[in-house]
């Protein structure tokens, strides 16, 4: 089943950021973790990708260098600062409690749920 | 039949969007390098017109672009380069008004000044539209440049009090010139770390035929300083530790010879100390340091000192009172008071200048800043201390001494301010490093 894109949109930044928090990475390897990680289900474009990953670094999320990718050509690689690391923190609460009231609601309510 | 979609049609349509010139380059690449692994994966698969597939997963390259457009805009340092010009202009407004009245005053003078204050404002623009990161790119050629300005200088200049005029201006430049030259060096391991310190040798060797001291010791601290960092970021590949010990033999060898100079030299050894006890010398190279003590004895917190006489005899008394000495002159004429809040503007950019730098996303950038902003604090103190009476070497306060200084001051802190205008792309360039020069050595048997 293809999922709606306004579902996801709204989540990118925090996928990107929880990708970085293993490790850095470059474009081309965050968009195949996450196609690997969501069973195949999100399929970033690099068009998307780019403006967000520039933005992070812009507000201090992340911070870029130049490294060396397999048969030693030069890449980009994104790492993700403290800065960075507070804001996941923050945005996985936020999604998690979002997800449990959606949750709640899809279940009818809290005040009906069980009943 | 549909338009076959290339990586190099996507880049120029994402490419345009971007009003920017600086920041294109650095966009496009990574573009670019993700276009050709996404094309190297699908043809590792077998399909078909891999590079078409690569751009059609990239997305709309018009609303692509856009974005990067809008956040990739220059941050105008307007508040900086309004700070400079005022200040640049109250500096050349005392240059006028303490001296107004001197028998040395000339018709021309405040016409010079304006010319001075107009072309600086000029080379302010210039420097902080230049893009640093192309200067970046092509180090060796602006290091050879400057060399060959020097050598210029130093054949047709005119000489004053015993330096080549125009070559002590230039070799102001040589602290952001070096800065460049050690930025080309960059991963090229121990061949290129000696590269880059030899890159201070010829500097020095200008400095000393010039002859200017002050710029001498400015280029060696420089260089120290910058291989330290250089050291700090493993700049040449080695290793953080390694980076420090070409630098440190070869301040201690520079160090070593410097005392054996200064031991073995009458005239060092008398200088040291007529700065210290100017009195041991009273007429001769100590008269600076009294006198310059005496006027500052009579100086008052606000207002004109008293010296007993008139402005002629402060004039006269006080040697070079409309140059490097124009400080003293502040003192005396307008007060402690303004002379402190000269150094405290001057400490004000300084230290914003320090602020950014250590902020700077970008190392060429750092690297110049640093420059820019020691060069700018060497001067300031090396020049304070001479107005405070102790006579190590004449150096003019940035911004407020000398029509042609200011311009070139000017000029450095516009490239320094450039640095910060393109903070939003402050990026590695690669560009094309410099690669050190293959000797080789042949050796040939003759058989008899």
């Amino acid at each position: 089943m293809e999922l709606d894109k306004s579902l996801v949109s709204g989540s990118i930044p925090l996928l990107v950021m929880k990708l970085l928090e293993a490790g850095d990475l470059y474009g081309y390897q965050m968009i195949e973790e996450l196609r690997r990680r969501s069973d195949d289900t999100f399929r970033l474009k690099a068009g998307t990708l780019y403006p967000l990953l520039h933005g992070l670094e812009e507000k201090g999320f992340v911070t870029a260098y130049e490294g060396e990718a397999a048969a030693g050509k030069p890449r980009r690689y994104y790492h993700l600062t403290e800065r960075g690391r507070e804001a996941l923190r923050e945005k996985e609460t936020a999604w998690n409690e979002y997800t449990r009231v959606v949750g709640l609601v899809l279940r009818g309510g809290a005040c009906c749920a069980g009943a | 039949m549909p338009e076959r979609k290339t990586i190099q049609g996507y880049l120029d349509e994402v490419g345009a969007q971007i009003r920017w010139k600086r920041a294109r380059p650095v966009v496009l690449r990574e573009l670019e390098r993700h276009l050709e692994d996404q094309r190297d994966a699908f043809a590792s698969e077998g399909r078909e017109d891999p590079e078409g597939l690569a751009v059609a997963e990239m997305g709309d390259p018009v609303s692509v672009g856009a974005e990067l457009d809008l956040l990739h805009r220059p941050r105008p340092q307007w508040g900086l380069l309004l700070f400079t010009v005022l200040f640049a202009a109250a500096g050349a407004f005392l240059r006028l008004w303490l001296t107004r009245d001197f028998s040395a005053y000339f018709a021309e003078r405040p016409a010079r000044v304006i010319v001075g204050f107009a072309l600086g404002c000029l080379a302010l623009l210039g420097g902080y539209f230049l893009d640093v990161g192309r200067l970046g790119r092509r180090p060796g050629l602006v290091y050879l440049g400057a060399l060959a300005v020097s050598a210029v200088s130093l054949a047709i200049s005119p000489g004053s009090n015993g330096a080549s005029y125009y070559t002590r201006y230039v070799t102001l430049c040589f602290p952001v010139v070096y800065a460049l030259w050690l930025y080309g060096w960059r991963g090229k391991s121990w061949r290129g770390q000696a590269l880059a310190m030899l890159g201070i040798v010829p500097l020095a060797v200008i400095c000393m035929l010039t002859p200017h001291f002050f710029a001498l010791l400015l280029v060696a601290a420089v260089g120290f300083v910058m291989l330290l960092v250089a050291a700090a970021w493993d700049w040449f590949g080695i290793g953080k530790r390694k980076s420090l010990i070409l630098p440190a033999a070869g301040a201690a060898a520079t160090l070593a010879l410097f005392l054996r100079r200064i031991q073995s030299s009458g005239y060092f050894q008398s200088r040291m100390e007529v700065v210290f006890h100017p009195e041991v010398d009273p007429l001769g190279a100590g008269w600076t340091a009294i006198v310059t003590k005496q006027a500052l004895g009579a100086s008052r917190w606000l207002g004109e000192g008293d010296l007993g006489g008139s402005i002629e005899h402060y004039e006269k008394m006080v040697p070079d009172c409309d140059q490097s000495a124009l400080l003293t002159t502040l003192i005396y004429r307008l007060g402690w008071l303004p002379f402190l809040l000269v150094v405290l503007a001057l400490a004000v950019l300084l230290a914003w200048l320090l602020f950014r730098c250590v902020r700077q996303k970008s190392r060429l950038g750092r690297l110049v800043v640093l420059a820019v902003g020691m060069t700018l604090l060497g001067e300031a103190l090396c020049s304070m201390a001479w107005n405070l009476g102790f006579t190590f070497f004449a150096a003019d306060f940035p911004l407020v001494v000398g029509n042609l200084h200011t311009v070139l001051v000017m000029g450095l802190v516009g490239l320094a301010l450039s640095v910060f205008r393109g903070d939003g792309i402050a990026r590695e360039m690669p560009g094309r490093p410099m690669k050190p020069p293959r000797l080789r050595v042949r050796f040939e048997i003759q058989k008899n």
